[in-house]
Parts: structure tokens; sequence; C-alpha cells
């Protein structure tokens, strides 16, 4: 079809390219320290101690918190989108409130819930492997549910009505027929999820389970080796490649929705009172344990422990911040996947260079981007004083924009996830019919495209907002001083083991997460009830 | 909608970022100027040592707080360009890692004031000191342990306390130090086999801080636990009736390291290599030491003075035994850090 091949590639490469080298740079800087250092004969050490603990402590967390995102995060999506029943508009937004927690506050919470002294602690502790891979599974699991919900409200019904015509009752018609088009929406939802368990610190740190991330902050700790730490870094980056192709192959063998882009916006079934009452039984509790038992445990604390520090402008702060780069990284995510679409081979390692730099932990991630600031520094110093024999006014570290930087690099993947999975929606036939009437192809981005998949960015935008709220290592190493973000206070108290002083910020953070989230949900409904007119007006049907 | 609010994003970072301290308004005259600090210490109270410092000086003290290896990361990156005055770090091996970096330079002008400081807890060329300190202890359950049973750290790696220990992880930097001071006292090998029998002894695979090591022994989940005294006293001083009844059902003992004397370290700083405001930087270390200075970390933080003779107020600290410290030099405790680690790899201390 070299129609469609040439439709594809009328979106530019370049964004994509531009965005993948910022993404790609602190990744690069960690490659060239993990080349450069000494040998120090560290990593042999580590292989015939500590390393195989660590891998297999990795593959145990990755899978538990995986396949619990996976089972929570699309069945839940599944009945919210196809069911009616009490509350359902509510559990719509608040399923995906956890995701506001950070997982270290929700591990705190719940070590201390559940060790023996502990009010609930008749229940098995929740620690190690086994503990970690669930806290964050609790934590993560609305990745895969905000994609998946999105696959599944826009689905058209056919397949599944038709799968029920022929005879299949709800649940094979629900694993044959609607589960494989959201496919590539779940397997996007489990890569972030993946990326970020395997990135994780705080949380397997606290609960005893040596993954590859605790091994290398060790390395970096305890070692002061930082090139030995970078080297551990690549095997994380080694895993995340292999996901995403194994992300692509899925994707591959998936049928894409129909091919007109038409849907019929399926009509949700109204569940029966006490179904009605499981359903929102059911909706309830991964929030409960997610959110609202660890962090009302560290609430609990808190009544007993005076704040000290000043939350309010933490808050702004990081409300900045997040703005800032929740916008820009949704514009990234948006030019890497046409970059994607293009079917160019640039195009495609462009964009998934970009979302490389998800599997790296922060901490590594936040070297690599001090290490290019400081080579950006000796740069324009020199060449400054060359031209002007004056010293050049600007810091490049502990700014705004340093930070806005290391987010972007590190967060790109959190936004091409879901621009993706929405312009997969976008067919080939779309141009054509539009391109057949006359438009541009400008044109055709801003009348068919944009509607379909304004979603895919305002979810991506809405992500990478949640993530910097989160986000810790970069921030606490690259930011200008006297600044604050709620996420540095909570983790300063925490880790300074006064928990209940911990809970505020850790409470505001969800808090503050929340109005977006709303917003975003509304917008979401609303726009598929007007979505179908507009794909039909705009496709001249 | 997202073109402008991109547009103001881009405005708003590329201003922001010029905003970093040395694009503060040009200061008057009478102006005292400012201190930067960058400090691993994440301890909210320590803001009140500031404050008391403002007061006193008329120098803003500007802060940067993050763990010590990130900070030495970002020093290194930014080199002589490093805003950063003061670095200040709790554990005495990451000053030593600091100082191995070449982030330190000597202070002269503080020359008599240091030797307010004992000797070994201050690097031998004043590349920095500790300004106030910590002992690592073994805390126990009053009804199962007595006090007796524990007057050396090589006892609790005796066969006696099997399944009976609490201790959290070896990543962490307390316990580094622990067995970096071990393996001066009594070398390389039977530091190693002490740590060993420490593996052997841990009734549960290492979690959580040292506070939930106190809490375990409290709920019966152990006998000892060896944790930095501090974080009893704080359960001793809360207002929580919980964790007042945690601090009731222990108790504490200060055994020795291989007969030398309490383990003890520091919380120190030193002078940035390329401090922009050195003459407030020098200021602030002095003031550190000040009596002022030294009561509000015994009060605040419950770490002991290093200048003797300070007058507190703290009935914990206050009410403990007279402590022998272990003469080491605090140095040497980075120095064998590494040593240190690799010995927790080889014996499987989690």
């Amino acid at each position: 079809m070299a129609v469609i091949a040439r439709l594809r590639q009328a979106y530019p490469v370049w964004p994509a390219l531009i965005a993948a080298i910022a993404c790609a740079a602190p990744l690069a800087a960690v490659a060239a320290l993990a080349v450069s250092g000494e040998w120090s004969g560290y990593l042999a050490h580590l292989w015939s101690t500590r390393l195989p603990v660590y891998l297999i402590n990795t593959l145990q967390v990755t899978l538990i918190s995986g396949s619990l995102a996976v089972v929570l995060g699309s069945g839940l999506a599944w009945l919210v989108a196809r069911y009616e029943f009490a509350g359902r508009s509510v559990f719509e937004w608040l399923l995906a409130l956890p995701l506001a927690v950070p997982a270290y506050a929700a591990a705190y919470g719940w070590f201390d819930l559940t060790q023996a002294a502990g009010p609930l602690g008749m229940l098995p502790t929740v620690r190690g492997a086994t503990g970690a891979g669930l806290v964050l599974g609790l934590t993560l699991y609305p990745y895969v549910y905000l994609l998946a919900r999105e696959a599944f409200a826009g689905q058209s019904s056919d397949a599944y009505e038709a799968a029920r015509t022929l005879g299949a009752r709800p649940r094979e018609a629900f694993l044959r027929a609607a589960m494989p088009m959201a496919r590539p929406a779940i397997a996007a939802g489990l890569a972030l999820v993946v990326m970020e368990t395997l990135a994780d610190f705080g949380a397997v740190a606290h609960l005893g389970a040596p993954t590859l991330t605790v091994g290398l902050i060790r390395a970096w700790a305890g070692e002061g080796a930082t090139a030995d730490a970078a080297r551990l870094a690549l095997i994380l980056v080694a895993i995340a490649f292999l996901i995403f192709a194994l992300e692509r192959a899925q994707r591959a063998r998936a049928r894409q929705t129909s091919a007109s882009g038409r849907r019929r916006p399926s009509r949700r079934i109204v569940l029966a009172p006490l179904r009605g009452l499981a359903a929102a039984a059911l909706c309830l509790s991964p929030v409960l344990l997610g959110m609202v038992i660890p962090l009302g445990r560290l609430g609990y604390r808190a009544l007993n422990a005076p704040v000290t520090r000043d939350l309010a402008s933490a808050a702004q702060n990081a409300v900045l911040l997040a703005v800032i780069a929740g916008v820009l990284a949704a514009v990234l995510g948006l030019a890497a996947a046409y970059a994607l679409r293009s079917g160019t081979r640039r195009g495609a390692v462009a964009a998934r260079v970009a979302g490389l730099g998800y599997a790296v932990p922060g901490a590594v991630a936040a070297m690599g981007v001090l290490a290019i600031l400081g080579l950006l520094q000796t740069w324009i110093d020199a060449a400054w004083t060359g031209l002007f024999g004056a010293v050049f006014p600007v810091m490049l570290t502990g700014g705004i924009a340093a930070l806005i930087f290391a987010y972007l690099s590190r967060f790109a993947a959190a936004a091409i996830g879901p621009a993706d999975s929405a312009l997969s929606r976008v067919t080939p036939a779309l141009d054509g019919a539009a391109r057949t009437l006359g438009a541009g192809a400008r044109e055709t981005a801003r009348r068919v495209h944009w509607p379909l998949i304004m979603q895919g960015a305002l979810l991506a935008a809405l992500l990478v907002f949640v993530e910097v709220l989160k986000e810790l290592p970069a921030t606490m190493i690259l930011r200008p001083f006297n600044f604050d973000t709620l996420a540095v206070i909570a983790h300063n108290y925490a880790s300074d083991e006064r928990l209940g002083e911990a809970a505020l910020p850790a409470l505001l953070i969800a808090a503050v997460a929340l109005p977006p989230m709303i917003w975003i949900a509304r917008r979401i409904v609303r726009q598929e009830d007007g979505r179908e007119n507009a794909v039909h007006a705009e496709a001249g049907r | 909608m997202l073109k402008r609010l991109f547009a103001a994003g881009a405005v708003a970072a590329l201003s922001l970022s010029a905003c970093a301290p040395e694009a503060a308004e040009v200061s008057s005259a009478a102006d005292a100027g400012e201190v930067n600090l960058f400090t691993a210490r994440h301890y909210a109270s320590d803001a009140a040592v500031y404050a008391a410092f403002t007061e006193e000086t008329g120098i803003r003290v500007n802060v940067l707080e993050a763990p010590a290896d990130q900070l030495i990361e970002r020093m290194r990156a930014e080199g002589a360009r490093s805003q950063a005055d003061v670095v200040i770090t709790v554990d005495a091996g990451r000053l030593w890692r600091a100082d191995q970096a070449g982030l330190f330079q000597p202070a002269p002008e503080l020359g008599d004031t240091l030797d307010a400081v004992p000797a070994n807890l201050r690097h031998p060329d004043g590349h920095w000191f500790g300004f106030a300190s910590r002992v690592r202890v073994v805390v126990f359950a009053r009804d199962r342990v007595d006090a007796s049973e524990i007057t050396d750290f090589l006892d609790v790696a005796d066969e006696r306390w099997r399944g009976r220990l609490c201790v959290r992880s070896s990543n962490n930097v307390y316990n580094q130090s622990l067995l970096a001071g071990l393996i001066d006292a009594v070398g390389p090998e039977q530091a190693e086999s002490w740590a060993a029998g420490i593996a052997a002894n841990i009734a549960r695979t290492p979690q959580g801080g040292d506070t939930d090591q106190i809490r375990a022994v409290a709920a019966g989940e152990c006998d000892i636990a060896i944790v930095n005294h501090y974080y009893l006293a704080r359960l001793q001083r809360t207002g929580d009736p919980a964790d007042r009844a945690v601090a009731e059902a222990v108790d504490i003992a200060f055994p020795s390291l291989a007969g030398r004397g309490a383990p003890f370290n520091i919380s120190g700083a030193g002078l940035a290599a390329n401090a922009p405001n050195r003459d407030n930087a020098l200021a602030f270390l002095a003031f550190l030491l000040t009596d002022q200075g030294q009561r509000q970390f015994a009060e605040l933080t419950n770490e002991f003075p290093v200048v003797a003779g300070v007058a507190y107020d703290n009935d914990v600290l206050a009410g403990y035994p007279q402590i022998t410290p272990d003469p080491v030099n605090v140095n040497r405790l980075g120095e064998n850090a590494t040593a240190a680690q690799r010995i927790f790899d080889r014996v499987g201390w989690p």
C-alpha cells in the first residue's frame, strides 16, 4: 500500500528526533559513565555475591506488580466502560487516583500497619519482594486502567456483540473480542508499570526487597562507584528495551479498530442492584488498598506530629513544575507518536529511544543530566569568556530549566504511550478520505486527527503531571536553593523516620493531582458523546 | 489552548532558570549577604539553627538538601562554578568521600575554634569537623534481656542471639560505619566473621528503619536491636502514647566496640572548595560550635554536642551513663567503608 505509506509520511519526523536527542542525552551520559570508569572488579565481586539475588528480586517484584496492574487495570476499566451501576461516574476518575500516591508512601504506610507491633499485626507483614510487588501494583495499576478505559470506551461494540450473538458468554466475549482490541493500550500501560517498578527505589528498599535498583544505589553510595552504578543501570535499560520490543510485537499482532474509524459508542449495560453493589465494592477496594488505607495510616500518625515546613510554597513549586513538564511532555509524546506512525525506521527508532529513559532509576538519570549540564556549562563558559571576556552569567544546574529537562528525559515514555495508542486509532483510511476531499496534511491533522487524539494528549499530559508531582531524585539534586516540592518534604520526613510528618505532604500530592484528573475524565466523557458526530462530519460521511 | 499554555510554560521556564541565587538583586551595603548550604541532613529542626544564625549575624541562609552522594555528584559537575559554601553531611564516611573528591578546602581562619572539637571527631588536616555526634547502641527488651549480657558489640554476634536480633539493611550507612570501625579495631578477618555472626543472628530480613527495629523489639519480634541512640531518645520524648509505650518496653545499652569504646559517628561540616561567600561560610561554621548552636542540636535532634561542657536541656541525654567513646579518628570509617561494604556482600547480610 504505497499510498498509505505516503500518507503516513506526510508528517515530519524531526520533532521526534529532537525529542529523542533530548531524552537520550542523559542515557548517553550514563552509558559514557559506564564505559569510562575504572574496571575495579566490583561487578565480578557482585556477581559472586549479590547480583543473583538482585535479579531474582527484580523479576519477582516486577511480575507481581505487572500482573496485578493488568488484572486490576483492565478488569476495572471494562467494568466502568461497559456497565452502569451506582457511583460509576465517580469511580471513573476515582480509580485513577492511587497513581498520585508515591509508592514509597504506600510502602511506609502498609509496613507500619502490618508490622508485628502495628494495628494490623495479625495480618502477614507487607514486606519483601511480594509485599513490594503488591504495593507497587496497587499504586501503578491506574496506568493500565486509564489507557484501557480509553480503549474500551472508544471501542466499537460490534465485535463484542457479534461474539455474544455467536453464543459466547460475556467473559469469553470479553477475553476473545474486547481484550484483543484493547491490547495495544493495555500493553502500553503495562510497559509503564514495569518500567516504573524497575526504577523504584523507595518502596523496595524500605520493604527489604533488594532489586537491581537497590544494588545500584548501594554501589554508588557504598563504593562511590559511579561507573559501576551506571553499568547496573544499563542492565535495567536493556530490560526496558526488551519490554518495548515485546510491546511492539504485541501491537503488530493486534487487530486495530474497525477500518472505517467509525464507532457506535456502546450503550452501557445496567446492572441489577445487588450486582451493582458488588461492582461498586470491586471498584472501591483498589482505591482503599492503594490510597486510603496507607495514607490514612500516615495521616493518623500525623495527628501527633506538627509539620514545620512551608507546605504552601512547596505545593506551588510542585504544581508549577508539573504543569510545565506535563504540557511539554504531551507535545513530545505527540511528536513521537507521529514519528512512529510514519513507519520510517528513523522515526520508530527516535520514538523508542525517547521512551527508554523511563526505566532508568531517577537517581541515575539525574546523574546523567548533571554530567551533561556540567559539560555544557564548561563549553559555554569557555566560549563566552573567549567572546566577551566575562564570566557567563547563568548557571545551568540549580534552575527550573534543568529540572524540566530532567523530567522530560525521564517521563517522555509516559507521554508517548497514550499518544501513540490514541493515534493508532486514526486509520490511514481516514487520512485518505480527508485528503481526497482536498484537505492538506496540516488540515487533516487539525480537523481529523486532533479530535480523535486529544484525549490521548490530555492523558499524556496528566500522567506526566502526576509523575512529576511524585518525582524525587532528580528534583532533589537539580533544584535551586530553598526550593522544596511536596515529594521532597514527604521524603525528607520519611527518611528521618518521621512518618507522621511525611503524611500531610503525601496526602497533598494526591489532593493536588485530583482536580486535573477529574477535569480530564470529564472532558473525555464529554468527548465520547461528541466524538461520533465529529468523526462523521470530518470524514465527510 | 495547549499552544498558549506551552508558550507560557516556556517563558516561565526560561525566566525562572535565571533565578539562581547569584541573580538575586544587588545587595545594599548594609546587607550581610548570604551563605549557601549543601546539606545531607534531613532534620526539619535544622531550620531553627539556621534561623538563629541569621538572627545573630544577619546573613541569609540558602539551603539545598539532598542525599550526600547526590550532593557530591552535583558539586563535581558544577566544578569551579559551584555555589556551595558549606557542605554538611551525617556520617563520617560521606565526609571522607567528599574530601576524596576534592570538595573541601582547609579553613585556617577557624584554627582555635576547631580545637574545641575532640581530635578524633575532625579531619586530621581540618578539612571538615564534627559539630554533633551520635552513637550506635543496642536497644533490648527490658523483660527478656539483661544489660550485662551486652557489654561489647562482639557479644551481639554470639550464637546466644541466634534469631533474636533485629537490625536494618547493610545498605544503611550507619551499619557500614559500625563495621568500618570494627575493621579498624580487630582487622578485616575477624570483622568478617563478626558480620557473618550478625547475619546468622537476625530474626527477620532487614526492613524499615531504626525506629522500626525498636518497635520490633517492643512487639517481641526480636530481643535486641542495633540502632542509633537518638531514635530511641525521640520515642522517649514523643507526645504519642503508643510510641511512649514502645520506649518503655525497651532499654538502652552502650556496648563498646571490641573493647575500645562506644562507636561514635558525627554530623559534620566543611568549607566548600569553591565557596563564593567564604567569610560568611566561616561565620556559619564557627556558629555551629558556639554554645547556642551546640545546644540546639542536643535539644532538637537528640545528638550529643561535641564541645565539652555545653549546657542543654534534654532529660533523656542527661540521664545516660558516662559513655567512653572509641578513640579512633572517624576519618578511618570512610577509609574502611568500601572494605566494609564488600564484607557485607560476602557474608550475605541483606
